[in-house]
């Protein structure tokens, strides 16, 4: 549970009360960072919530854990208690929100728009200490400007090499840690999404000005292209997020990482503290 | 709100009936079911479309705005628990979701009733069933916004969760002592998650017992912790305490469900009274909000209003800053309207029409007093309604074609609102069209107004001839193009006040004024009047 109790304090230490997983691919260990994160959260006491931006996923809770769930995959037993209807539709029906009296097994469901996002997870908020969300990339808007912190997973599962799941890894986390506007600066507004082609035309005009958008989900670059226009422009953003803490998982269906080596990597790469849930250890 | 036969599509846009149902549209699930349902009064029900535009109009000037605000927060928040008492009443076992919706539905007429309890006309909504059903729910927790099956409500229930709460600690216990042993085996200070890595060269030796491998690496084992012998034997005791536990929340849910079905009949009649009043309180807001009163409803075929306003434009001139002028008019058969252009001829039959058309509804209508007939079909004719025929016929073959449609109609009660109708033809022809109209009209008792630049046709036809005063003067040229600032110049020179006409028509050059006003050069514009005065 170390692992947990580490990334709670760090987003403690954030002053953030709602942290979204997120994960670069499949099978990077998400559900099990999500699982230590919660279970450190429930062995201090803490009042838990938990949201899932994925359909239907079954998690073990613990007695006093609020979540979100749809009507239909609400358990009839163990009871719950519904703590409020809502009116957001998710593709299993109409959401709710619940609160375990027991512990047993119960499934979340995926909020549906960005929109519905914020609403869960400032739902969750107010009935909730800390809220803990299964989330994805292109939710984590949802949390600009708030007091919401991300925890970025990687792993074998999400790429062929180790050096491109640690690419990645690091264009992501460029991406998602793009600073806040300097109000006394020149700057550029961009409408909508940061294209590729878009930065090309900035590159080209050796563009010295900050490159404002939104948040850092409008930032829609990748790869190699993408890292080189991070550094090389001054992408800025009007409602920054916080990226707390990376985690690593070596072992994918298909593929496997030396441990430690890629969790160092990863943290070299990241600048980040990093995490492997799987082998209980943190980055030196 | 259905129209049917009262206006066709086309009129309906006209008379702006859309614009009317979003602004009586209800909040609730409840009010817009009995929304949807509500139909047009007809010939024989005035004294019950009169009725219910009085009982409106006191309940818009008993609640004031405040209150109003209350009600339509009670009822937007309002749960439908409509599919709950129906699955009820069919004998289905209900959820937790469904409990919650009856019970916020039995806290919220209290609340309503409670709103409205110094009404002496309003009848308290809630019933003995509703009563039952908020007590039988009532041990579901300290607010009604949430629901627990919770343990007061049957002791056997409370006693199967204890013993579960028991099992379960003691599995969590008896798994807590595996995973140390585990932890202790491979020399770490415990184990962290379902799932593990184990690296080969950490390895004392072959895995202790009790863990499996879920997987291999070169250098590593993703494991996990199998159940042991003493977890599996309390894993199988916390299942049946469980099964137990699921059983007992079953009969729960059956008698609760079975009290619903019980009452399903009362809780209905609830429900209905709640859309009823929904739909009223909606109305009582609109008739507050836009200055309404309750017309007179009269037997014979007459329309009668004195400061009447066509609220769909009042609405749009009220937004861009300017003054809806009202009217007053009184139409007991047929008529004809003259006036300039823009001086208000189509408002004015819109005008008449959108007070015909509340009346019909049995709503207070936008003016100050008025008396009606209940029209069975209110017919538009002419402008306006030019797109809603296809594209292949001329602007007079579409007007003709609608006109025959009306006239064929069987409708004893009909109110004719024609906008230029014949325009596009002679002048000539247009004329004898309108006459012959007027007479066929009068033959058919139907009452109607016809708004025309024709000249004559009042005094040929025998029929009122009532005139938009017009420009009292030729508006002062703007000195830019400013289109916004020529129409406001209009505005204030335009007299909108319509008058009967007795006596011979005088000509008018509001037409060329306009022109000038407009921005056409001065030279064309004088040789208009020229051309006028030869």
């Amino acid at each position: 549970m170390r692992v947990g109790f580490e990334i709670l304090e760090l987003a403690r230490a954030a002053g953030a009360r709602k942290i979204f997983v997120v994960g670069i691919g499949r099978e990077v260990g998400k559900t099990t960072v999500l699982r230590a994160v919660y279970a450190a959260a429930h062995a201090t006491g803490v009042r838990t919530a938990l949201a899932s931006m994925n359909p239907k996923h079954r998690l073990w809770l613990r007695p006093q854990t609020l979540f979100v769930t749809a009507r239909g995959l609400l358990p009839r037993s163990p009871a719950a208690q519904i703590v409020k209807l809502s009116p957001l539709q998710s593709p299993t029906g109409a959401l709710l929100y619940a609160r375990s009296i027991s512990s047993g097994s119960y499934e979340l469901a995926g909020a549906p728009a960005a929109s519905g996002v914020r609403e869960v997870v400032t739902t969750l908020a107010g009935f909730s200490e800390i809220v803990i969300v299964d989330g994805a990339v292109d939710r984590v808007a949802a949390l600009a400007g708030s007091d919401g912190a991300i925890v970025v997973a990687c792993g074998a599962g999400g790429a062929g090499t180790m050096q491109e799941a640690v690419d990645d890894a690091a264009a992501l986390v460029a991406r998602l840690r793009v600073p806040q506007v300097d109000p006394t600066a020149p700057a550029i507004d961009v409408t909508g999404a940061l294209t590729a082609a878009h930065a090309a035309t900035f590159l080209a005009a050796r563009e010295t000005r900050q490159i404002v958008v939104r948040d850092p989900t409008q930032i829609a670059l990748s790869g190699r292209g993408g890292t080189r226009s991070l550094s090389q422009l001054r992408i800025r953003c009007r409602r920054p997020l916080r990226v707390i803490a990376a985690t690593v998982a070596s072992i994918g269906t298909e593929r496997s990482f030396e441990p430690g080596p890629f969790l160092t990597a990863v943290a070299e790469a990241t600048g980040l503290p990093t995490f492997d849930v799987y082998a209980g250890v943190r980055a030196a | 709100m259905k129209a049917l036969d009262l206006l066709d599509p086309a009129s309906a846009h006209v008379l702006g009936f859309e614009w009317l149902t979003a602004a009586l549209a209800p909040v609730s699930s409840y009010g817009e079911r009995h929304f949807s349902e509500l139909r047009p009064f007809v010939a024989g029900e005035e004294r019950r479309a009169e009725e219910r535009a009085r009982a409106i109009a006191r309940l818009a000037s008993a609640l004031d705005a405040e209150r109003l605000d209350a009600l339509r927060g009670a009822f937007d928040a309002l749960p439908d628990a409509a599919a709950a008492i129906a699955r009820a009443s069919l004998g289905d076992v209900l959820d937790d979701p469904n409990f919650l919706e009856l019970r916020r539905l039995a806290a919220t007429i209290e609340r309503i009733d409670e709103l409205l309890a110094d009404l002496p006309e309003q009848r308290p909504i809630a019933n003995e069933s509703v009563r039952a059903i908020a007590a039988a729910l009532a041990p579901g927790g300290p607010k009604e916004t949430g629901f627990y099956l919770a343990d007061a409500f049957d002791p056997q229930l409370e006693l199967a969760r204890e013993r579960l709460g028991r099992e379960q600690a003691e599995l969590d216990a008896a798994r807590g002592r595996e995973q140390e042993h585990a932890a202790r085996e491979l020399g770490r200070d415990g184990i962290e998650g379902d799932e593990f890595i184990v690296m080969r060269t950490e390895m004392p030796g072959a895995l202790p017992a009790g863990i499996r491998v879920l997987r291999e690496a070169p250098t590593y084992l993703l494991c996990s912790l199998e159940y042991g012998d003493a977890s599996l034997a309390v894993l199988a005791r916390r299942d049946a305490a469980a099964e137990s536990v699921a059983n007992a929340e079953e009969r729960v849910r059956t008698a609760l469900s079975a009290i619903v079905r019980d009452h399903a009949a009362s809780l209905g009649a609830a429900e209905r009274a709640l859309g009823e009043l929904d739909v009223a309180l909606a109305a009582a807001r609109f008739t507050r909000r836009y200055g309404c009163a309750p017309a007179e409803i009269a037997q014979e075929r007459l329309l009668r209003f004195e400061r009447g306003r066509f609220l769909p434009l009042e609405a749009e001139l009220n937004a861009a800053g300017r003054q809806f002028v009202p009217l007053d008019l009184e139409l007991h058969d047929v008529a004809v309207l003259t006036g300039p252009n823009m001086g208000g001829k189509s408002v004015s039959l819109q005008t008449c029409g959108f007070v015909a058309l509340c009346a019909a509804f049995g709503l207070p209508v936008p003016a100050v007093h008025a008396r009606t007939a209940l029209f069975d079909h209110i017919a538009w004719l002419g402008l306006g309604r030019e797109a809603q025929i296809g594209g292949l016929l001329s602007s007079f073959a579409r007007e003709v074609l609608e006109l025959k449609t009306i006239l064929t109609r069987a409708s004893p009660r009909l109110l004719i609102l024609a906008d230029e109708f014949a325009r596009t033809t002679t002048p000539h022809e247009g004329k004898a069209l309108l006459i012959a109209l007027i007479e066929r009209m009068r033959e058919r008792h139907a009452c109607g107004m016809l708004a025309t630049h024709l000249a004559g046709i009042a005094a040929a036809a025998g029929a009122r001839h009532f005139a938009v005063r017009g420009l009292s003067g030729i508006p002062r040229r703007p000195p830019s193009e400013d289109v916004a600032a020529a129409l406001a110049a209009l505005a204030e020179a335009m007299d909108y006040t319509i008058a009967e006409v007795t006596g011979d028509e005088r000509p008018r050059a509001d037409a060329i004024a306009l022109t000038a006003l407009l921005g056409i050069d001065r030279e064309l514009v004088d040789a208009a009047y020229r051309a006028l005065s030869q």
